[in-house]
């Protein structure tokens, strides 16, 4: 008796155990996105088309085209590094973003946005977005998020030691 | 002022040193008294803590703009309330009062009628308030001032970095972000906190329990009121900070499996699940195991939790740095993972936990099943937030999940909890089967029933939905139902007194009717909603369902010193007939190159009709406008009433064994001849 509530046991909690695995496995598959900068996307581009990607650039002001009539959005963003330390020996997120936007030299690619304009998408502000590449090497974005550097971060003085 | 500060604090960090040291010394020499130098010291700590967190505050109104914390959230615009409490908006002040709500709870542990520390258990309590407090003074001080060299040059420094350099007073702050200023925001932090820090004690209590080998009825006893104070502050906080994003961060949402929302909602869904089979363990003598691994690994997630709020590791585009303490935080939590991990296995075999089962349908069961959805739940938050660092560590490659994956994840397990709840209370408490529950459940299922017919003959065509309310609807009934046959068996003049001895029941079906609101409010948003958005000019209008929208103007005022506002005036029709006029506004605040959306909705039981302002142009004009239509939205904040007060009900039971005991036994005659004995 009591062996068979055992098995029985084992086997019920063996299905969800299994379910469960199939849940989260499945779902990391199909859910994961890669993150990117702009020179990473533009190296492995042809692998990447299709693929769900999150990608941080910064905006070039002159290249941004807007219709407010199809909310049809276009601009252009540049390499920025992704990693924490390299942005700190450069000097802090809000210095690196001010000198991407204005050297030529780095990789830049087009993205495209169907939504209304936000306020905060401007020359040297740092765009995360989600999206997949298309054919045309164009980034399709479906996600927009924008963060300016703060006017009084620079101003706020430095940690002493 | 910055003198009185600093040495309130330092004081409050040496007094808890001081404790800890004496509660060491008892260990080594095996007093099993509590020493009463350490609850001395451990009030002293608290007072000095208190006073320096209203030094803050106090220099926070009155704008003493010589300290950087100051400087960074208060500016001479904003009004007093807010500069009171920009004390938690900002990550230096935060710290600093989460600390302090960490000792509160310590002290009222240590003041209330019962004893609920040993030597071990304030050890424990002690060491995790000294490493906060300590964070917060050496790694991030919230009275660090400004200091200007002799070069002219500024920095920041408690004390005089180099000769010469002076205090230097600015005229100005930057001002509390402006996100941060919703009464959602004033209340949700401090709800958190408390909620999180309510937990550092039936964990003390747990690891003390383990640490002497005793049994864990006292763990139970002694810290049931505590957990549920934890999960009533818990809940009610994580519903405010939903309200705060539904009605501020301007994308109308409520929810969006963001890493910091993902982390605060783990210990609240391992809380559950313990609060559920602690039941059991005061029923039937079972589970003691599991929920000595569930009080260890509640507060273990709410370090998690803290961690992944402010180390800035995980997710790396809600940080731009690292911040100075996630260092020592990682290796604190790491040290109670491995230390609790450590004593679970040593003690093991030595804790009493029997296995014992009725039907598979029993209630005993349902508790089971809800409690492996629960732990399910946990670990798919855990695996969503860990997978990211683990896959960078390990293939180079950076990864992030899409809140796809939780969506995916953890919908079909909420709907099967939602399915248990529902069905819960019919189900007896011992071996039931589902033949008793046939008879019961006909006039629920009835009323259920005729709730999908009219759902169906409004109009609502998605299975999920149509799903969802047949279900919420069923569990509604069925407590009703029930309440009211409790209410037949005992008379209605005695229902009040009876409902007050019982409020352990009551409250606990009150959580599951807030639940069950919420879930409704999740199949609104989640199927039932829809939303256009659109370029309007004056005289346009645009179409949602039965809705029309029409732009009549925008305008731009200076109202505030601070910021521009900038607000259109709507008119909203429902079948061609005007029923609310909405101004959706935006806040901008040039200063800042930062602009607040400030929704208008018009709101009713059935949903709301929601406006946001998105882009335009005073002189053409134009407005860009999303209109959204959300449905049963506002049953998730019903909800959350309904459960911080079933919760608050519940936790004002008295928590000693021997009292409620013969409550019980009292109450269980009286419905025994219904056959409605219950909790």
């Amino acid at each position: 008796m009591k062996n068979t509530k055992n098995i029985r046991l084992i086997i019920g909690v063996g299905i969800i155990v299994a379910a469960l695995l199939y849940l989260v496995i499945s779902s990391t598959l199909s859910q994961s996105q890669y993150f990117m900068t702009v020179e990473e996307l533009k190296n492995g581009q042809s692998e990447l088309v299709g693929k769900n990607i999150r990608m941080s650039g910064v905006v070039l002001g002159d290249t941004i085209v807007y219709n407010p009539q199809t909310l049809e959005l276009s601009f252009s963003v540049a390499q920025i590094p992704g990693d924490h330390k390299v942005i700190k020996e450069m000097g802090g997120m809000s210095a690196v973003l001010a000198q991407a936007a204005h050297d030529p030299s780095l990789p830049t690619i087009s993205v495209h946005y169907k939504g209304p304009r936000p306020d905060l998408l401007k020359d040297e502000a740092q765009a995360i977005m989600t999206g997949a590449l298309d054919e045309a090497g164009v980034f399709q974005v479906s996600e927009l998020l924008l963060k300016c550097p703060s006017k009084y971060e620079s101003e706020l003085p430095e940690q002493s030691k | 002022m910055f003198y009185v500060g600093f040495l309130t604090s330092s004081l409050a960090l040496a007094a808890s040193v001081a404790a800890l040291v004496v509660v060491i010394i008892s260990l080594i020499r095996k007093q099993t008294q509590l020493p009463g130098a350490a609850v001395l010291l451990v009030k002293v700590g608290f007072f000095a803590h208190s006073a320096a967190v209203l030094i803050l505050m106090v220099m926070q109104v009155l704008q003493d703009y010589s300290n950087v914390y100051v400087v960074s959230v208060i500016n001479p615009a904003m009004p007093w309330i807010l500069k009171l409490t920009a004390l938690w908006g900002g990550q230096t002040g935060s710290l600093f009062f989460w600390s302090w709500i960490v000792s509160l709870c310590v002290f009222m542990a240590l003041t209330g009628k019962k004893h609920l520390f040993d030597n071990w258990s304030l050890l424990v309590v002690t060491l995790n308030q000294i490493l906060f407090l300590a964070l917060s003074l050496i790694a991030d001080n919230p009275f660090t001032r400004v200091w200007a060299l002799q070069d002219g040059s500024l920095v920041t420094s408690l004390f005089a970095p180099q000769a010469g350099a002076v205090v230097e007073r600015l005229n100005n702050g930057m001002g509390l972000n402006p996100l941060l200023r919703h009464p959602g925001m004033i209340i949700h932090p401090p709800l958190l906190y408390i909620g999180y820090a309510l937990y550092l004690v039936p964990f003390a209590v747990g690891i003390s329990t383990l640490v002497r080998g005793s049994q864990t009825e006292h763990l139970l006893d002694q810290t049931r009121t505590w957990l549920l104070a934890a999960w009533v502050f818990l809940g009610a906080g994580i519903v405010l900070g939903s309200w705060w994003s539904y009605d501020v961060l301007g994308w109308g949402g409520y929810w969006a499996w963001d890493p910091v929302e993902t982390a605060s909602l783990m210990p609240w869904l391992a809380s559950t699940a313990l609060l559920h089979s602690l039941l059991l363990e005061r029923r039937k003598n079972i589970f003691q195991r599991f929920n000595l691994l569930l009080v260890l690994s509640s507060y273990l997630l709410v370090v998690f939790s803290i961690f992944v709020t402010r180390s800035g590791l995980v997710n790396s585009v809600h940080a731009f740095g690292e911040s100075s303490i996630s260092v020592p935080l990682l290796v604190f939590m790491l040290f109670l993972l491995l230390g609790s991990l450590g004593l679970l296995i040593w003690r093991w075999k030595s804790i009493n936990s029997e296995w014992k089962f009725g039907s598979a349908f029993s209630r005993d069961a349902l508790f089971l099943y809800t409690n492996i959805i629960l732990m399910a739940l946990v670990l798919i938050c855990l695996w969503g937030l860990i997978f990211p660092l683990l896959n960078g560590a390990l293939t180079g490659v950076e990864m992030t999940l899409h809140r796809g994956f939780y969506d995916r994840s953890t919908t079909p397990l909420f709907a099967l909890l939602v399915i248990l709840m529902a069905v819960c209370p019919i189900v007896g408490w011992n071996a039931a089967q589902i033949k008793q529950i046939g008879k019961k459940i006909w006039i629920p299922l009835t009323i259920a029933t005729l709730g999908l017919m009219a759902v169906f003959l409004a109009g609502v065509r998605q299975a999920w939905a149509l799903g969802g309310v047949f279900i919420v609807v069923l569990g509604f009934a069925t407590l009703i139902y029930l309440t009211i046959r409790d209410g037949k068996a005992v008379g209605l003049r005695k229902f009040a007194s009876f409902f007050w001895k019982q409020r352990a029941r009551y409250g606990a079906w009150l959580v599951h009717a807030g639940i069950l609101l919420i879930a409704l409010g999740v199949i609104g948003m989640g199927n039932l909603a829809a939303s256009i958005e659109g370029t309007m000019v004056p005289g346009e209008k645009m179409p949602l369902r039965d809705y029309e929208i029409e732009f009549v103007s925008v305008r731009e005022s200076f109202e505030n010193p601070e910021y521009l506002t900038v607000s259109a005036e709507t008119v909203l029709y429902k079948d061609g007939k005007e029923i609310a006029r909405l101004n959706p506004a935006q806040h901008i605040y040039p200063d800042r190159q930062q602009y607040v959306t400030i929704p208008d909705a018009h709101a009713t039981l059935k949903g709301d009709v929601y406006t946001l302002l998105a882009g335009y142009d005073v002189d053409v004009p134009y407005i860009t406008l999303r209109l959204s239509d959300n449905p049963l939205v506002n049953f998730l904040w019903i909800g959350g009433i309904f459960l911080s007060a079933g919760g608050t009900l519940a936790a004002t039971l008295p928590g000693t064994r021997s009292n409620r005991e013969e409550e019980t036994s009292a109450t269980e005659k009286s419905l025994e001849s219904t056959g409605a004995a219950d909790l």
